[in-house]
């Protein structure tokens, strides 16, 4: 039980934060790629944008996961930079 | 032609960058160039691969010349890595630095 | 560059964490990665490819004058494909002796679309009498949607290996902080520090070349990818179509008349665009409704000399022959875009240029196989038991070979299959597509049940025999030995006997080298003994 514990503690973080870089990484991406439709530009033009920046958003997700000291850490600058990203999305959903 | 002079230029360019650091000179020429030669050929190195992208950049447009430019770059820079390595494999093996690899 | 561990114990360096991160994102999918690179990196030749494998079809002295070769086909396309709501050619260049068309089928199920296609004969303007084969567009297709699997699941998997790839370029750059001091440094007979110093210098010399390539590659398909930002922007066809606009020169087609007219001179739209663009830079031809009183006809430019992928086109009235619109920019980002996707297919370059993409590809697809190879060397060392290695590291090891070894027995083993099966076989091309799929099960097999080493150095050398005795088979099977093949200057089949040969001679001296590795004689166990010494050799790159 105790082993399994331990195990749990050190791979849960782990997990997660695969989940993050992963999951949330995705959607952070799609998330940038819907707010730059709030930019003042043609929609054709802000859906290229969109498309052509989410992969340096998606790639820039995953190094940040990873590179910060915990798991809860990349969690809440996922959602930090989501947070606002929302918003401009919801604004023009 | 613009391709050829490119691809020259960058050949001797890297070449002399390689011989601006310390490591290169010292396995190559047996120690260290003082700092004015270091300098020079770094100098020169640089120059060297400017002038090699103003080539290209003039001849075929920034789009096509870049694109060319990155193409040269790397494989000179790796024709130079593959003589540095190659020179000193032959040098090593010659002065008997670690045996030579046994023949089968 | 700092040793990666394998777990990830919460506080650590970011360096580490960095090396970690590219260890697993490059291993994970690595083997695809790898299967990726070297196709792709092959698909730069697949015109000239395609030519080799349809050796009845004669090779063009010079370009023929588009304009007439364009109204042949759509002359025979008017019967070919007759009553079609659209077709498309691709007229013959400097790299294309067959015009490849494709045309909507007629169906009565409207919401079904049927593709038909075919390769003309620009002198005769019939069906190529020529062997049924993909050609290089196998290799070029399997590189972004692998086979045997629906088309949609296949680009996903390659999305995914490249973002992966990506990541594992982003943290590689991070990992190693001596980017610049290592530069140009090898270190001979370190074991693992050689493998790591050929590892760095492939990657870091070719790191514009690898980044660009692994980000437009996802541009390629990023509408797949995401789209979720059309989704939200577009709800109507109309607007769909806006954008669809600045995307490709493929018109839409509007509503049929259904009164019948004959399409206009084709020719005479052609010339308009060889005025305008270059007597052989027309790319397209594309119609609508041919036949139709309602009509157009695109004529797209070529893609030599601009590096922009961005529709470039004219439009034609179809049954007056009338030029209607003069298509030559799109917006900012759509250019971007444009750009990037040209830069991805280098289909721009002049023969040098392809040349370049072809060796910082090929550089590209070796910093693959020696990271792969790489993590066998690094955790050999750390194994408890060396002669009984734990599962993972088994399957890594023998993964490996097939997928670096046995994908080059495989390919050439495709080649093969092209010269040797039956003409009359039914599908035919199919049938080439799964012996190059046997053979490298096959190889697997083999390096399942063979020792690791023996396994690297048998189908090192089968691909160099394969390679090596291609233009023997050619010569046996075809009209286009290789004496005549350089007498007629013909330098497509030249060059591709002479390649073959090249790269036999590259698998034998990795054979070679790969035999020499000291089986245990030596107490450093850092030395790798089984993997090839794929960059000790100084052949790749």
């Amino acid at each position: 039980m105790n082993t399994l514990i331990h195990r749990a503690r050190s791979t849960g973080p782990l997990i997660s934060r695969i989940v993050a870089a992963l999951f949330g990484g995705y959607a952070l991406a799609a998330l940038g790629s819907v707010a730059v439709l709030a930019l003042p530009t043609s929609k054709p033009q802000a859906v290229l944008i969109g498309m052509l920046a989410s992969f340096a958003i998606y790639a820039g997700a995953v190094i940040w996961v990873f590179a910060v000291r915990s798991a809860l850490k990349a969690w809440a600058g996922l959602i930090i930079v989501g947070a606002p990203l929302s918003l401009a999305a919801w604004s023009v959903a | 032609m613009s391709h050829l002079l490119a691809f020259m230029l960058c050949l001797a360019g890297f070449a002399a960058l390689a011989f601006a650091m310390r490591r290169h000179q010292r396995d190559v020429l047996g120690g260290p160039l003082p700092p004015p030669k270091t300098y020079a050929l770094r100098v020169a190195g640089g120059a060297a691969l400017l002038s090699a992208l103003g080539i290209l950049v003039t001849q075929q447009g920034w789009s096509l010349g870049l694109v060319s430019f990155s193409g040269h770059a790397s494989i000179t820079a790796g024709i130079v890595y593959c003589a540095l390595a190659g020179y000193m494999r032959i040098r090593a093996g010659a002065l008997g630095v670690y045996p030579p690899e046994r023949k089968t | 560059m700092t040793a990666a561990d394998d777990d990830l114990p919460a506080p650590r360096g970011i360096r580490q964490s960095m090396a970690s991160l590219h260890t697993w994102a490059g291993l994970l999918l690595g083997w695809i990665l790898y299967a990726m690179f070297l196709t792709g990196t092959v698909s730069y030749f697949k015109d000239e490819l395609s030519q080799w494998m349809r050796p009845e079809l004669r090779r063009l002295a010079q370009i023929p004058d588009q304009a007439v070769v364009a109204q042949r086909i759509a002359d025979e396309l008017g019967k070919v494909a007759a009553g079609t709501s659209r077709w498309s050619m691709r007229l013959p260049d400097a790299r294309n002796n067959s015009v490849a068309a494709f045309w909507l089928t007629p169906t009565r199920d409207a919401g079904q679309r049927a593709f038909g296609d075919a390769y003309f004969d620009p002198a005769t303007g019939r069906k190529v009498a020529s062997r049924d084969t993909l050609g290089g567009d196998f290799f070029y297709r399997f590189h972004f949607q692998f086979h045997y699997m629906p088309v949609v699941w296949g680009r996903w998997l390659a999305g995914a290996a490249a973002m992966f790839m990506l990541v594992a370029i982003v943290s590689g750059v991070i990992t190693h902080k001596k980017i610049f001091v290592d530069f140009f440094t090898f270190r001979w007979r370190k074991g693992q520090r050689s493998w790591l110093d050929a590892h760095n210098a492939l990657s870091v010399f070719g790191l514009p070349f690898h980044f660009m390539i692994t980000y437009t590659g996802l541009v390629t398909l990023m509408a797949l990818y995401m789209p979720w930002g059309e989704r939200v922007a577009f709800k109507t066809p109309a607007e769909r179509q806006q954008l669809a606009a600045e995307l490709s020169g493929f018109i839409q087609p509007g509503r049929p008349s259904g009164q019948k007219v004959p399409l206009a001179s084709v020719a005479d739209m052609v010339r308009q665009a060889q005025e305008r663009w270059g007597q052989d830079n027309v790319g397209r031809v594309n119609a609508v409704h041919p036949g139709d009183a309602a009509a157009r006809v695109a004529v797209t430019r070529g893609e030599v000399g601009r590096v922009s992928l961005s529709p470039q086109y004219m439009e034609f009235d179809g049954t007056t022959g009338k030029l209607l619109t003069v298509r030559e920019s799109v917006g900012a980002a759509a250019e971007t875009r444009g750009v990037l996707y040209a830069l991805h297919l280098g289909r721009f370059s002049d023969l040098e240029t392809r040349w370049l993409y072809f060796l910082v590809s090929f550089m590209g697809t070796a910093m693959v196989g020696t990271g792969l190879v790489m993590w066998t060397v690094k955790r050999r060392q750390k194994l408890p038991d060396p002669d009984h290695p734990h599962f993972g590291f088994r399957l890594v090891e023998r993964l490996n070979i097939a997928s670096i070894a046995g994908l080059s027995v495989a390919m050439t083993a495709f080649l093969w299959a092209n010269r040797l099966l039956p003409h009359a076989l039914e599908n035919r091309a199919d049938w080439e597509i799964h012996a190059f799929f046997i053979v490298w099960l096959l190889t697997l097999l083999h390096a399942l049940l063979r020792p690791a080493k023996s396994a690297w150095i048998e189908q090192l050398w089968a691909a160099s025999a394969l390679l090596f005795l291609l233009p023997v088979l050619n010569t046996l099977t075809t009209q286009r030995p290789f004496w005549h093949s350089l007498s007629e200057a013909d330098w497509v089949f030249v060059g591709m006997d002479i390649m073959c040969w090249a790269l036999a001679l590259l698998h034998a001296v990795l054979a070679i080298r790969t035999a020499r590795q000291r089986a245990g004689g030596r107490s450093r166990r850092d030395i790798d003994r089984r993997a090839p010494n794929i960059i000790a050799s100084g052949e790749v790159g």
